[in-house]
């Protein structure tokens, strides 16, 4: 055995060429599907983090009618009392900002923006001592200021911005139906402009102070959601639960809603594209499996006249089918650690620093919640099976080759061109 | 003598008669003439043919329509324009359903829905189909008069009573002598105008006279305005009940 071993490491450095192309090939297929695999894994993980931080928050409190009707953002169904809640929500350590939500029409004007315009939004009211406590929005500011309780002030989205020539400063004013249909309109002056890494919010981000509306719009205190946020650790389902038996026994006749129902369109699409992210894996595979294969076919069928050669010395046929095993395997090994070196080198990069494809994203929706950079991520589980993977795919698609090779009759072998 | 007497107590017959009818007009309430306005509106039954002309920064569009109404509360309009072509809004007591007939869907609209634009244009839904109640959605207030478009007008100004009203201030300019809204003005609680209407033509049916064009603007929007121009109205006309049942919507 310690001959055959020997023999196999002799012929590696003996054909340095041929050892270096074929670990080569091994090393960028393997390579390849590390961070691909990272990168997919990466866009997913960020995305869902993204819908958390700046859309969804963990979890939501609503009326369960407003559940149903929620598309249309009805006023009149709301939360009556919503800092009650939010206060006993936060003796039980539990971060939660009341937000509400409506629809409007946003008016421009040509003193500021060059010419007259309307467009329908959505607007987020909120609580500009609570909603930091949930969301992430403290390090999105690029430009003035947050909004202050009790002013007309709106924070609005650095996408949106662009789109229709905002800048801090301009008045623009919101039209829309108060709490039992009555219209109002709404002069409003931006003060921030926030560019956060979620790409939907940054297309239509409108935020304003929740008490300015709830005079403006006659919510009379009360909100139409509750949003909390829960450590990444947490299990979301069972906080659910347990925050709505927290809720239950006060009375109130309300519904904890968790982000994957909130965003249940997305997380829906993310499912899809997992079908897709494992085809584009497989392909991956595939290709790495086929230059592994070819490499190695073509590396046992150029030395059928040397096995010939050591048949006709007296070596038996399972130590030469040995012998070609462990060399093979020995390229292998080799392509798979550099393979897995490079794939973990570059995924140090995309984990860290990422690919930005902001310019492609700008203009596009793919449905991921990621703005510019797609990052990676670790998952060391695709890394041992690469390895393993490129080491035993070596030794298998030689052993076919050898063994056709051996059924030759010695002369056939020493002839074979 | 006898004929100076005479013609004396009829000079004074004709001025008591003038002033008697002076008092009584001077006397009509506003809530009366909301009455009257309101009643000018609401027919037993109605069959109507029409168009709707949206202007606004991407051009014109002209949807025409046919409408059937039955008291205050039911009514029917099916689109007729190629583009919306058996598009069917009906309206009863309240309730309010579309029916898109590419999709063979029929959707209930409620709440919030209601107020949704028709077709894109400054009319809502319920503006469309709403309810000829003034007086109790709204306090009334007579501040004076004004010749419109030639016609004596009463200037009227309602502050709603309740928020469930889409205008919570309004100013409309009533004919004395028809009662028919010559002009009104639609504004937030603030006073902030946010839509104008205004009667460009009228037509006269069943001795009433009635709007046959009607602009309105959107205030907020520059360049968007919608005007309903009638061609057809027949009033107290028979009815097929089942015109107003959800069975025929669908059909």
């Amino acid at each position: 055995m310690r001959f055959i071993i020997s023999l196999a490491l002799k012929n590696l450095s003996r054909y340095k060429r041929r050892t270096i192309i074929t670990a080569v090939a091994i090393a960028v297929g393997l390579m390849m599907y590390i961070v691909v695999d990272s990168i997919l894994l990466g866009a997913e993980f960020e995305s869902m983090r993204n819908l958390r931080w700046y859309e969804t928050a963990s979890a939501r409190i609503m009326h369960p009618d407003y559940w149903e009707d929620r598309l249309m953002r009805p006023l009149d169904i709301s939360i009556e009392d919503p800092y009650t809640i939010v206060d006993s929500l936060r003796k039980e350590g539990i971060a939660a900002a009341p937000r509400t939500m409506f629809s409007a029409d946003l008016i421009l004007y040509s003193e500021d923006f060059g010419e007259d315009g309307h467009m329908p939004v959505q607007v987020t009211a909120v609580d500009p001592e609570l909603d930091n406590s949930v969301f992430r929005f403290e390090d999105t500011l690029i430009e003035g200021r947050f909004v202050e309780s009790g002013t007309n002030e709106l924070v609005i989205g650095s996408w949106f911005a662009e789109d229709i020539g905002a800048k801090v400063g301009y008045w623009v004013t919101l039209v829309t139906r108060g709490n039992g249909g009555f219209y109002e309109a709404m002069d409003m002056q931006i003060v921030g402009i926030v560019n956060c890494p979620n790409p939907n919010v940054n297309r239509t981000l409108l935020m304003v102070p929740i008490d300015t509306i709830g005079d403006y719009l006659a919510m009379e205190g009360a909100a139409t959601e509750i949003n909390i946020t829960l450590p990444e650790s947490a299990k979301i389902a069972e906080e659910v639960a347990r925050i709505q038996q927290l809720l239950d026994p006060n009375g109130n006749n309300l519904l904890v809603v968790s982000w994957d129902d909130l965003a249940r369109d997305y997380v829906a699409l993310a499912e899809a594209k997992r079908g897709g992210t494992g085809m584009i894996l497989f392909l991956v595979f595939i290709i790495a499996a086929v230059g592994i294969s070819n490499t190695m076919l073509m590396a046992i069928y150029e030395r059928i006249r040397e096995l010939g050669m050591m048949r006709a010395l007296g070596m038996n046929d399972r130590s030469i089918q040995l012998a070609f095993m462990v060399e093979a395997g020995g390229i292998g090994l080799i392509g798979s650690t550099i393979g897995v070196l490079l794939g973990i080198a570059i995924n140090f990069y995309m984990v860290n620093v990422g690919i930005d494809f902001g310019l492609l994203m700008r203009d596009m929706d793919m449905g991921y919640r990621i703005q510019s950079s797609f990052r990676g991520t670790w998952n060391p589980s695709t890394i041992i099976t690469a390895f393993f993977f490129g080491s035993i795919l070596s030794m298998l698609v030689a052993w076919i080759p050898t063994r056709r090779a051996l059924k030759m009759d010695i002369p056939s072998c020493l002839r074979h061109q | 003598m006898y004929r100076s007497n005479n013609m004396k107590i009829r000079m004074m017959a004709i001025v008591m008669v003038a002033l008697v009818s002076i008092a009584t007009v001077g006397a009509m309430s506003a809530e009366d003439i909301v009455r009257q306005m309101d009643a000018l509106e609401t027919f037993d039954t109605s069959y109507a043919e029409g168009e709707i002309v949206t202007t606004d920064r991407f051009g014109v569009k002209t949807s025409t329509f046919r409408s059937w109404s039955r008291g205050a509360y039911d009514s029917l309009i099916e689109f007729t324009s190629v583009a919306e072509r058996g598009q069917k809004v009906l309206r009863t007591e309240g309730e309010l359903y579309l029916f898109y007939p590419d999709a063979e869907e029929l959707i209930r609209l409620q709440g919030a829905a209601l107020r949704q634009s028709m077709l894109g244009s400054d009319i809502s839904y319920e503006d469309m189909t709403g309810e000829k109640d003034t007086l109790s959605q709204y306090d009334v207030k007579l501040v004076g008069n004004e010749r419109i478009s030639g016609r004596d007008c009463y200037i009227l100004e309602f502050s709603a009573k309740t928020r469930t009203v889409a205008y919570p201030m309004q100013k409309v300019w009533v004919d004395t002598g028809t009662y028919m809204v010559w002009k009104g003005e639609f504004s937030t609680k603030a006073g902030r105008l946010l839509k104008e209407m205004a009667v460009l033509e009228t037509m006269t049916v069943d001795n009433r006279t009635l709007p046959k064009i009607t602009k309105i603007s959107d205030k907020m929007k520059r360049d968007s305005a919608t005007e309903m121009r009638l061609s057809r109205l027949d009033i107290d006309v028979d009815l097929d009940p089942v015109i107003f049942t959800l069975q025929n919507l669908t059909w």
